[in-house]
């Protein structure tokens, strides 16, 4: 699974391997490559998938009357900026301000998600007993719990420990919801890591916590990364939690929460709709073309292993 | 020491998310309106839980979802990954393109389709100019739920094609040419040879939809709002919306209890099938 794209070391192993039949096999791809039905089936992909971003685009930049009239249209010339320098300066439900507030969680529970999972994971992996194994079970019994059946019982719990409708609370609620797939990724890379490097540390006379942090936390990057950027895109784009643990009265917005309320107050205001959708959605996709590597293959790990 | 390492992490994860589960069961078995006190009713709320006809409707909605959804999602998924499987510049690409949707919220994809979709949205505008229309895609009650559907797909099979182009690169191009040899032609080997080969991981890829589809949510909040008369409210949206709206908190509860069994069973199963696959990859 690790290995989504393309390897060249790889791929001329194997042609060394077999020279002859892996020439033949790239030349059936080459015929393959210009058949006329993946031609077909590639356009279809490509624009049943960019007219939609075509659109938020290019009506981001353009008055009511011109995407109500011509939604398909580009015409530079009646193009304006006006919309979005309204959407970015808005006094109300503003994307820009949700999005500092937004990333804020984010680096708050990756933070706490790797203090709270990187030891206990540790402990997991380095333990033969069966009572640890449990716990291990324990962790993974929550990747069954769907968060939308049990949000509105974490209201409560969060009443009883005085943390309703705070941005403790929430915090709080998202790190826990992310131990089981982060503690789970951890354990399976720990157990890759010889123990022979533990027992050196120990007997130089390093404690359990600082073999953990100083020793092997810094060989488990591949890891680290995977949780960081499935939890990363998980809290940036939560909507539920955000939206039931945090009334409006506590005047904090996340990017989707903030969309949320806005959207409803202007639905017909297109000149609003779309600069906003577009503030929304542009750091993610910004994100996602320079990560695209690693957030492909950590988002599959994640979603396959955990 | 062990204990001292995992207790932090024990102590959230039991407080945050366990107990809640423990919570839902205790109010799912008593008739708590969420203000005065609550009475024990047993299992009375999951007696009633079809009773009532939008639970009933809720029910339908969310199963055709997960359904139509996954298959449409499987199949797309595959026929992509087929023709993107090569490791070059160009089918990365598209890989990506397909993909993309999965990294941005729910909420506001079906924000966007709705501008798309909606009555006074680009497709039925244009279509105006042409005197035909509008098209009820959001706001016709038999076509809303096969729009929210439409969406989903969109949204969902690109990452089915990155993990069935992962499973087809590990297919040994010696099995290809081997098929080659034998006369396959290119529908041939596919069908015989290469999708019989990452079966394990279609499997996967279904129960792993079909968890995801079941619990839908925020894309049905953006993109419909349940409507229109309800065509399209999901078991999660109908329960959110009951937890808040009406003072039927327990009966509510209930209804989670439920889904989440049910999400259960669906992810136990994905954990059986990933076993059994593992054992065969080793075995």
């Amino acid at each position: 699974m690790a290995v989504l794209e393309a390897d060249p070391r790889e791929k001329k192993a194997r042609s060394v391997r077999t020279p002859a039949a892996a020439g033949g096999l790239s030349q059936a791809e080459r015929r393959e490559a210009r058949s006329p039905v993946r031609w077909v089936l590639l356009t279809v992909l490509f624009v049943v998938m960019a007219v939609p971003l075509y659109l938020l685009v290019v009506n981001s930049f353009k008055s009511q009357d011109d995407i109500l009239n011509n939604p398909f249209s580009l015409v530079p010339g009646r193009m304006t900026f006006a919309h979005l320098s309204a959407a970015i300066h808005s006094p109300q439900y503003n994307v820009i301000g949700g999005y500092g507030f937004t990333l804020f969680l984010v680096v708050a529970v990756d933070v706490l998600c790797i203090v709270f999972a990187g030891p206990a994971a540790y402990a997991i992996a380095r333990s033969m007993k069966r009572r640890t194994q449990l716990v291990m079970l324990y962790f993974l019994a929550g990747t069954f719990i769907p968060g939308a059946a049990v949000i509105i019982p974490v209201i409560y719990v969060l009443r009883d420990l005085g943390l309703a409708n705070t941005v403790t609370g929430l915090i709080a609620h998202d790190v826990a919801s992310t131990l089981p797939v982060s503690i789970f990724l951890f354990v399976g890379f720990i157990r890759t890591i010889p123990v022979d490097i533990d027992q050196a540390a120990t007997i130089d006379g390093a404690g359990r916590y600082r073999t953990f942090w100083t020793i092997i936390f810094p060989l488990m990057r591949p890891a680290v990364v995977t949780v960081l950027i499935l939890n990363s895109i998980g809290i940036w784009n939560d909507f539920i939690s955000p939206q039931i643990l945090l009334s409006p009265s506590s005047g904090h917005y996340t990017v989707t929460t903030a969309i949320y309320a806005g959207i409803s107050q202007y639905s017909t205001d297109m000149t609003k709709v779309f600069p906003n959708l577009l503030l929304a959605v542009a750091p993610v996709v910004i994100f996602f073309l320079y990560m695209q590597r690693h957030i492909i293959s950590g988002l599959t790990v994640g979603a396959v292993k955990g | 020491m062990t204990l001292a390492m995992m207790g932090p992490a024990v102590v959230l994860y039991t407080v945050l998310t366990v107990v809640p589960v423990g919570v839902a069961i205790y109010l799912s078995l008593t008739n708590w309106n969420g203000f005065s006190s609550a009475d024990f009713i047993g299992l009375d709320n999951y007696r009633h839980l079809f009773d009532d006809p939008n639970s009933t409707k809720s029910w339908y909605v969310t199963a055709l979802i997960a359904a139509v959804g996954t298959v449409c999602e499987v199949g797309l998924g595959l026929v992509y990954a087929l023709i993107l499987k090569g490791r070059s510049r160009g089918n990365s690409f598209f890989r990506a393109v397909a993909y993309f949707p999965h990294v941005i919220s729910a909420l506001i994809l079906g924000y966007l389709w709705a501008a798309i979709l909606g009555t006074n949205g680009a497709i039925n505008n244009t279509l105006g100019k042409f005197g035909v229309g509008p098209v009820g895609f959001l706001f016709d009650e038999n076509m809303a739920l096969y729009s929210l559907i439409a969406v989903i797909v969109w949204a969902g099979f690109g990452f089915n094609v990155v993990l069935f182009v992962a499973a087809l690169q590990t297919v040994p191009a010696e099995l290809l040419e081997a098929a080659a040899i034998d006369g396959a032609n290119r529908r041939q080997t596919n069908l015989r040879v290469v999708v019989p080969m990452i079966a394990p991981v279609v499997t996967i890829a279904t129960v792993l939809n079909l968890v995801g589809l079941i619990r839908a949510y925020d894309i049905v909040v953006s993109l419909t709002g349940g409507g229109p008369a309800g065509s399209t409210q999901t078991f999660s949206y109908l329960i959110l919306a009951r937890s808040f709206e009406s003072t039927k908190v327990g009966y509510a509860t209930a209804q989670a209890v439920f889904l989440m069994v049910v999400s259960a069973v669906l992810a136990l199963a994905v954990t059986a099938l990933r076993n059994r696959q593992d054992q065969a990859a080793t075995g």
